[in-house]
């Protein structure tokens, strides 16, 4: 087991820069430098941020020199792990491989590391953590809640709902059709199908993996996909709907459905607070309506993770570079340049989100008691595939709910556990 | 002189076999030994990065009740049943326009031709945009004629017909060598038709047509296998605009391919196993068909007299 406490990798590197400096007549400290690299999938202004965080990591130590290299291919990530000496010493990904990953031996136990992780939000770490081991760290976290358009809310006298009950009502005076009966606005849309129908399954008290297993036909589940349907799909037929999203471009671009106002509401994340004020949108956040009071808000919580590979060539060098990015400042500041939900409960009050517009919705959420937190779990990627088909056939309307969600449960039983 | 020759068909045997070497080093390491491991993954339960544990038949037995198996196998023989049909009518069609005596023919040809080096990705996003339900310009041109302006990318019905469409795009290379077969032909076997009274019709199928059948087996073993294996046109056409990186592959998973849902299995969900024995599945598929084309092609096949 690789140890990594600061005295231990501070002696060795100490011992080594010694060596060197008798050995050679060395003057340079860049001889005892251990040279690691920091593989990320974040790319343009994220990259960027990051690349700023490695400087200050860089010019606050001379013992290890981190470069940093922007590889968004999650399969070629993959594929360097499966070689006996890896190509990168440090990475991040989702809380949806941890297990799967950790199952194979690809990711190193980090519990050496001696992080207190008492700072991370339960509904994080729930996800990170399998039979005992730590094996990714958490430096943002994710979820969802309901964006408006402030504009179009006003404009049909509809107040933000709380309720579900609300939320059907604003979404038929939001949806507008035109003679040929073509959708011009929808008043519910979702940017990710996926992570909406699950989030409205939240809201009605149901769960997908209940128990810590596939419930795809959870009864609150299945009703929550069923609000959907009825409310938005079926009103304007689902020929209609399609044909009206198909409309649209890449998300978060000049040509998505919610910048251009075609949107009226969807479920969205943090990263949505930073976004929509730089496009200059006029737009409010509330909590996800419930079905009942004690509903509200329910949401989900998606965790951007940190992992040091088995096949690291430095694992002691990528630890003490971790331990500095999961460290309140860095965190900050990373989380901050996103605009991404920090993982440490204690930046929750910082003051450095207050140029956030509405960011303290998302937030809030992350001590509520109905932010929920996947377990780690080996089917998870195959789950999620299974159910986005399943999501696609009721949109399409070729499918009833409960018969495309009674297709996953069947498919789910040959799933690995 | 018995040793002498030996010695001597030893050393040119040597000789030969070093000159040999970077082919038979390549096929071995690179072909021959990745295809007998993937034979013997495909009987183990495999993820890369743990040792395989034998299961026997079980990842074959997996195949005959997955549903999504069948769908992309269906999807994939779709693609080929109808596709190679289609493109060997236009490319053919294309070659005889092409072999006309047109101003500006080289022009034409090589504009034909344009497509084929266009990297696959970019023109599959071009053509996301040009088949744009509300705002793409195939629609637009449809709404012109007053035809029917489908939601190519968002209905299960014309999904596949999307993946067809950037798939013929391509077409002008087969074009352009079935062009090159055309000048083959003699012309005296045409005047000797025309002489005859024959129709422009039966000159095409009593005479081009058999002396073209060399290429259109080529065409259509090549074509074939190349739509057995179809996986970037449908994988670009069915990335999600939205927040996920890939959902659903194409509405109602009309454009999930066999190759499409193999690269699911071995980099998404990590069964290696189960993808390897889809491989060899695929070989015996292709290789059942070019059997079935190749026995068939005795009584199409025109070879002269050779």
């Amino acid at each position: 087991m690789q140890t990594f406490s600061n005295r231990s990798v501070r002696n060795g590197l100490i011992g080594a820069a010694a060596t060197l400096a008798l050995g050679l007549g060395a003057t340079s400290a860049s001889y005892a430098q251990t040279q690691i690299t920091f593989s990320y999938l974040w790319g343009g202004a994220e990259g960027q941020a990051l690349e700023e965080i490695i400087a200050d990591f860089n010019a606050s130590q001379t013992d290890i020199v981190v470069t940093g290299v922007s590889s968004p291919d999650t399969t070629k990530q993959l594929a360097s792990m499966s070689s006996s000496r890896g190509a990168f010493d440090i990475s991040d990904n989702f809380a949806s491989n941890v297990a799967a990953w950790a199952d194979q031996g690809i990711l190193l136990p980090l519990n050496d590391l001696d992080i207190d992780i008492s700072d991370f939000p339960e509904s994080a770490m729930k996800q990170l953590v399998v039979d005992g081991q730590i094996y990714s760290l958490p430096i943002a976290t994710h979820n969802f809640q309901l964006v408006y358009n402030k504009k179009l809310l006003d404009e049909a006298g509809v107040t933000p709902p709380t309720t579900t009950a609300e939320l059907a009502d604003a979404i038929a005076k939001l949806t507008k059709v035109d003679a040929n009966g073509n959708v011009t606005q929808l008043g519910l849309g979702l940017s990710d199908v996926s992570a909406g129908l699950k989030t409205l399954g939240y809201a009605f008290g149901g769960d997908w993996n209940r128990g810590d297993e596939p419930s795809p036909t959870d009864p609150g589940f299945v009703e929550g996909v069923q609000f959907f349907f009825d409310n938005v799909v079926a009103p304007v037929t689902p020929e209609a709907y399609n044909r009206f999203i198909a409309g649209y471009g890449p998300y978060m671009s000049d040509q998505d459905p919610f910048v251009a106002g075609k949107y009226a509401m969807i479920f969205e994340g943090e990263w949505r607070s930073k976004f929509n004020t730089e496009a200059g949108m006029d737009w409010g956040v509330v909590p996800v309506p419930g079905k009942t009071p004690e509903l509200l808000g329910s949401t989900w919580s998606d965790v951007s993770t940190l992992f040091i590979p088995t096949n690291s060539p430095n694992k002691e060098a990528a630890g003490v570079f971790l331990k500095y990015l999961m460290s309140p400042p860095a965190m900050e500041k990373f989380s901050h340049v996103l605009g991404n939900l920090p993982a440490r409960l204690s930046l929750v009050k910082s003051a450095a989100y207050d140029d956030l517009p509405n960011f303290n919705v998302w937030l809030d959420a992350l001590n509520s008691p109905n932010n929920h937190g996947l377990p780690a779990s080996l089917y998870m990627v195959e789950y999620n595939t299974d159910l986005v088909s399943a999501f696609d056939q009721i949109l399409q309307g070729s499918q009833t709910v409960d018969a495309a969600l009674k297709s996953v449960a069947d498919r789910s039983a040959s799933y690995t556990r | 002189m018995s040793t002498f020759r030996s010695q001597h068909s030893g050393w040119a045997l040597f000789k030969g076999l070093a000159f040999a070497s970077p082919f038979l080093i390549g096929f071995g390491v690179l072909y021959a030994w990745p295809i007998l491991a993937s034979g013997w993954y495909s009987l183990t339960d495999f993820s890369l990065f743990k040792a395989p544990r034998f299961v026997g038949l079980a990842n074959y037995e997996r195949m005959l009740a997955d549903d999504k198996f069948w769908k992309s196998l269906y999807n994939t023989l779709y693609f080929t049943f109808v596709g190679v049909p289609v493109d060997i009518a236009i490319s053919l069609a294309g070659a005889h326009i092409l072999n006309m005596k047109l101003r500006g023919q080289a022009l034409w040809r090589a504009l034909i031709y344009l497509p084929s080096i266009v990297p696959v990705v970019a023109a599959g996003f071009l053509w996301r945009w040009l088949l744009n339900a509300q705002y793409g310009f195939v629609n637009e041109i449809a709404r012109w004629f007053g035809l029917a302006q489908p939601n190519w990318l968002a209905d299960s019905a014309w999904g596949g017909v999307s993946v067809l469409i950037l798939m013929l795009w391509t077409v002008g290379g087969t074009m352009l060598i079935y062009l090159a077969a055309l000048k083959d032909v003699p012309v005296d076997l045409y005047e000797a038709a025309e002489l005859d009274g024959a129709s422009h019709w039966r000159r095409f199928i009593d005479i081009t047509w058999p002396m073209v059948s060399p290429v259109t087996l080529f065409q259509i073993i090549v074509l074939m296998i190349a739509f057995l294996q179809v996986f970037t046109q449908p994988f670009v056409l069915s990335k999600d605009p939205g927040l996920t990186a890939q959902s659903a592959v194409g509405p109602g998973d009309s454009m999930l391919t066999y190759s499409i849902y193999l690269f699911q299995n071995a980099f998404m969900f990590l069964k290696m196993g189960y993808a390897s024995a889809m491989a060899w599945v695929l070989l015996f598929v292709t290789l059942a068909i070019t059997l079935l084309v190749l026995w068939s092609a005795k009584k199409w096949v025109f070879y002269g007299n050779r």
